[in-house]
């Protein structure tokens, strides 16, 4: 067999990145290896130096690899698939950013880059705590980087490499027989459009930051279970606990945002399953994150705590199983597709699941357990039922997703339910009114203990609120009674919460934490209510013509036919699509709102919106919405669909008249004045070589509200008749200086019209209000967050809390 | 009997509600001749675009209905209408995903996802 020798090739980077990735796979089974012995041998501190040593090689590899893909992006080198499949030469430096994670392996590789980070912070801070805990995060380091070697095992393709050759991964392609195809590559396949969002450069390091952090929680509790000290773990696991919370939901919500921004799940939450893969563990984990404060405060529940943190991580590989093994297919549009790493997936996931099984019915007759029947008026009693409540919803939630994998398991052909939406609100809307309630009730009551006080205050506290929120129902519009349940909890949240602000204002400010986070959770219940309840469609036609008789109105009639500079009644406003202009790979569709008021028909303000589209040659219209922020409303605006082609530069309706100076002619939307014939024109536009005679009119160009100039011209060149037209885009017009008659003294000018029948949009727009509560209530959360693991840290630092419990031993 | 008993029995029946409820509120692919035979239920219907049939849109007269043919897996041909504008590129699409329910000979569909044979990882394109 002759070799090929191929040419322009750079197989050097790729060389290197797969060492790498073969490094990082090799130290992190060393690693793992020894920190095990080192947990087994704590006499023999030659295991701990070598681990320590594994790691950080192991460290310096995964830089690596991050940096050697980045580069093999940012230089364009197509020869690789991943640059060629994820990126292209246009793109700006921050969606190459994005290109690492619109692939599986990136987005396994930011994973791995993050675990690693965290693994250095551990080996810094966690104390005797630091090899069994590091034991854990590097066995999960393994199955991660296992992901990216690429490399047949016994027939098994084990993980797919970033590093992979074009060529090789197209396999058979004639192309790639030609010693010199690289040459025919000019360009690689280009970045997703809809990830060509600067949400998407934030929205997945974040998210994939909270998914690794959940390691953590995890890995104490299987140290716990496995040095059997129960105690000891909290203090170091609870401001992890607290900084997955944080992060992972930040991420979430970014990834809303995403969504609302970009139009690409129809608002900032769809239900759908990669939305909720990311949901249910977060849910997990907010339980599991009460049950350990319950634990602490009061020494009960340990076993419950330690089960839903080794669930929280479990979760979070069953999401990724769900969301990369391509089963979740017709049910989802967005998941990855299978990159036939659907075994090592499931293997991945079945691992951790039978280690925390083991780890856990080994212990259990050890975990402390309390014989006593619990109190009901405490804080810790309440706190456990809201924790089950966010279980159930957790579960509920799974239920549905994963009716996927039933399918797959038990052999039925079951769809998700077709309106899906209803579904899940049928079951989330009721837990979240429980859970807004109890986060009031639980907190205003004090832990083990607590008199008649406590009950009195909260039922002052929910009279207030109720008042309260009868009359937000008013202000806010909201004419379902139904609502007033959801919005008299998000209320009572709020107002239950805020009475325990003292803290803040006596310079204890991080022990606000808990209320600052559980006002902000009732603002962005109060949020998600209001904006989904008073959504309004204002895109519905309002020509009050019956368009088709055919068929009977019943049908969502959301989208408008928008014809070029023809404005349309559209509920309270009026719209008017302007032009179209193009910028790189979108066209921009200006969009012109007037707000009429209904009463005196008078506009009351005016805005554009540029909703964009970009023709993807792959992926065919991709829309982009525009949107106009109030405080209390966004208007929302997306072109649906555009003409094919568009009658670009054809001009109809052409009016020819002889003119003097002073004379008007009559255009199709007003009328013209001819106010000059300068036969003495100098021009720079113009190329004035061998030109004989150059004249210009001026004319006045008055259409319905706007005045414009036109200057076309008439020249003799060469001895033939040049002429130059003079076109108004905005009035639609063009004129054009066609002769000179010197019998009569006139000159002819031709006026005819841009042909915009072809020229038109088809839009739909939403008004969502108060959606700024939803965004105002997470940030609220997250400074809430950030100051209770300020508050945790702290007592880290603190050699003995008060509250500390050590009765146990 | 402590509470901590009755708090599980409650989870317990909890739980089995919402395996029932999502088990009651699931839809099921199936074909036209299935859906015909519950007139009003919704179901995924899996098929592929009729091409020698007309696919018709036009904005000017109507910009929310679209209308087209579908033939199932068991090869039988039913109109679609969709109350909403064409998909872009619709006759790229190799499979055809459409929610809805028949009324009559024609199938109502409230939601169509299509599967385009594009080289993006993120492969379908979903309009509703």
């Amino acid at each position: 067999m002759n070799e090929i020798v191929f040419e322009g090739e750079h197989l050097l980077a790729g060389n290197l990145g797969h060492m790498a990735v073969v490094v990082s796979f090799g130290t992190a089974i060393l690693s793992t290896l020894a920190y095990f012995f080192a947990v087994r041998k704590p006499e023999d501190k030659s295991w701990e130096k070598f681990a320590n040593s594994a790691f950080y090689v192991h460290t310096f590899a995964v830089l690596s690899i991050v940096g050697i893909l980045f580069f093999i992006i940012h230089q364009h080198l197509f020869e690789y698939h991943y640059a060629w499949q994820h990126s292209s030469r246009e793109l700006p430096v921050e969606f190459m950013i994005s290109c690492f994670w619109e692939g599986q392996e990136g987005s396994f590789l930011l994973w791995i880059f993050w675990q690693m980070v965290i693994g250095n912070i551990l080996l810094r801070t966690a104390g005797t705590w630091k090899n069994p805990v590091m034991a854990v995060v590097m066995l999960s380091q393994i199955a991660l980087t296992s992901m990216l070697i690429g490399v047949k095992i016994f027939g098994y393709k084990l993980g797919s490499s970033p590093f992979e050759l074009l060529r090789n991964a197209m396999g058979n392609a004639p192309l790639f027989k030609r010693p010199d195809y690289l040459s025919k590559i000019t360009d690689g396949n280009g970045l997703n459009p809809l990830l060509q969002n600067y949400w998407m450069v934030i929205h997945p390091p974040t998210l994939f930051f909270g998914f690794a952090t959940t390691v953590v929680p995890f890995a104490f509790v299987i140290a716990a279970l496995w040095k059997r000290d129960y105690t000891g773990w909290m203090k170091q696991a609870l401001p992890w606990a607290l900084v997955s919370v944080m992060v992972l939901g930040t991420g979430i919500i970014m990834g809303g945002f995403w969504a609302y921004e970009s139009l690409s799940f129809g608002g900032y939450w769809a239900w759908d399953p990669v939305e909720n893969a990311s949901l249910i563990p977060w849910l997990i984990l907010i339980a599991g994150l009460h049950v350990m404060l319950i634990y602490k405060h009061t020494g009960n529940s340990l076993a419950v705590a330690m089960l839903l943190l080794l669930s929280t991580f479990v979760l979070v590989l069953y999401a990724t199983f769900l969301t990369r093994s391509g089963i979740l297919g017709n049910s989802s549009v967005h998941s990855f597709t299978d990159l036939g790493m659907s075994g090592q997936l499931l293997v991945f996931l079945l691992l951790f699941v039978f280690l925390s099984v083991v780890m856990l019915v080994w212990r259990w007759k050890e975990l402390p357990t309390s014989t006593k029947d619990e109190e009901i008026y405490t804080r810790e009693f309440w706190m456990f039922i809201g924790s089950l409540v966010l279980v159930i919803s957790a579960f509920q939630i799974v239920l549905t997703t994963s009716i996927p994998v039933f399918n797959k398991v038990l052999g039925t052909n079951l769809a998700p339910p077709s309106d899906v939406i209803a579904h899940y609100n049928k079951w989330q809307m009721p837990m979240a009114i429980i859970i807004a309630l109890l986060t009031a009730v639980g907190h205003i009551m004090k832990y083990k203990k607590n008199t008649g006080a406590a009950i009195r205050k909260i039922g002052i506290w929910a009279a207030v609120s109720l008042v309260v929120s009868v009359a937000l129902m008013f202000a806010f519009n909201l004419t379902n009674w139904f609502y007033l349940g959801l919005l008299f909890a998000a209320v009572f949240a709020i107002i239950g919460n805020a009475s325990l602000l003292k803290p803040l204002f006596t310079g204890k400010a991080q022990l606000a934490g808990a209320s600052v986070a559980h006002i902000g959770f009732g603002m962005l219940l109060m949020g998600v209510l209001v904006s989904s309840a008073n959504k309004k469609v204002i895109s519905i036609n309002q020509s009050g013509e019956q368009l088709n008789p055919e068929f009977d109105t019943k049908a969502n009639m959301e989208h408008v036919f928008l014809e070029k500079g023809k404005a349309l009644r559209m509920g309270d406003y009026e719209i008017e699509y302007k032009r179209d202009t193009n910028e790189w790979v979108n066209n921009y569709y200006q969009v012109h709102y007037k707000k009429i008021n209904p009463q005196t028909n008078e506009v009351e303000y005016e805005f554009d919106l540029y909703p964009n589209a970009q023709i993807n040659p792959k992926m065919g219209l991709v829309a982009n919405p525009d949107t106009k922020h109030y405080l209390s409303h966004d208007v929302f605006t997306y072109v649906s669909s555009v003409p094919k082609d568009k009658t670009d530069g054809k001009y109809i309706n052409p009016k020819t008249a002889e003119m003097k100076v002073g004379d008007t002619v009559v255009t199709n939307n007003g009328y013209a004045v001819l106010k000059l014939v300068d036969s003495n024109v100098k021009d720079g536009n113009v190329d004035m070589s061998n030109m004989q005679l150059l004249i210009s009119a001026k004319l006045q160009v008055h259409t319905l509200d706007q005045v414009y100039e036109a200057t076309p011209m008439y020249g003799i060149q060469q001895n033939q008749v040049a002429q130059f037209e003079s076109v108004l885009d905005e009035a639609r017009l063009r004129f054009r200086f066609t002769g000179v008659n010197p019998n009569t003294g006139t000159i002819t000018i031709v006026v005819d019209e841009k042909d915009t029948s072809g020229d038109f949009i088809i839009m739909k727009a939403i008004q969502f209000p108060w959606i700024n509560l939803v965004w105002g209530g997470t940030i609220i959360m997250v400074i809430g967050f950030t100051m209770a693991i300020v508050k945790r840290l702290m007592d880290i630092s603190r050699p003995i809390h008060r509250t500390e419990i050590n009765s146990n031993k | 009997m402590k509470k901590s008993s009755i708090i599980i029995i409650v989870l317990i029946a909890v739980a089995i509600g919402a395996i029932v409820s999502s088990y009651g509120d699931a839809s099921t692919y199936e074909n036209f001749s299935v859906a015909a035979e519950h007139p009003g239920r919704e179901y995924h219907i899996v098929g592929t675009l009729d091409k020698t049939k007309e696919r018709h849109y036009d904005p000017r007269v109507d910009a929310n209905l679209f209308t087209f043919y579908l033939t199932d897996d068991k090869g039988e041909t039913h109109k679609v209408i969709y109350r909403a504008p064409e998909p872009q590129d619709f006759e790229r699409s190799e499979k055809v995903v459409i929610i809805g329910k028949m009324e009559g000979d024609n199938f109502e569909a409230s939601k169509i996802l299509l599967k385009c044979p594009s080289k993006y990882t993120d492969n379908q394109q979903v309009q509703n």
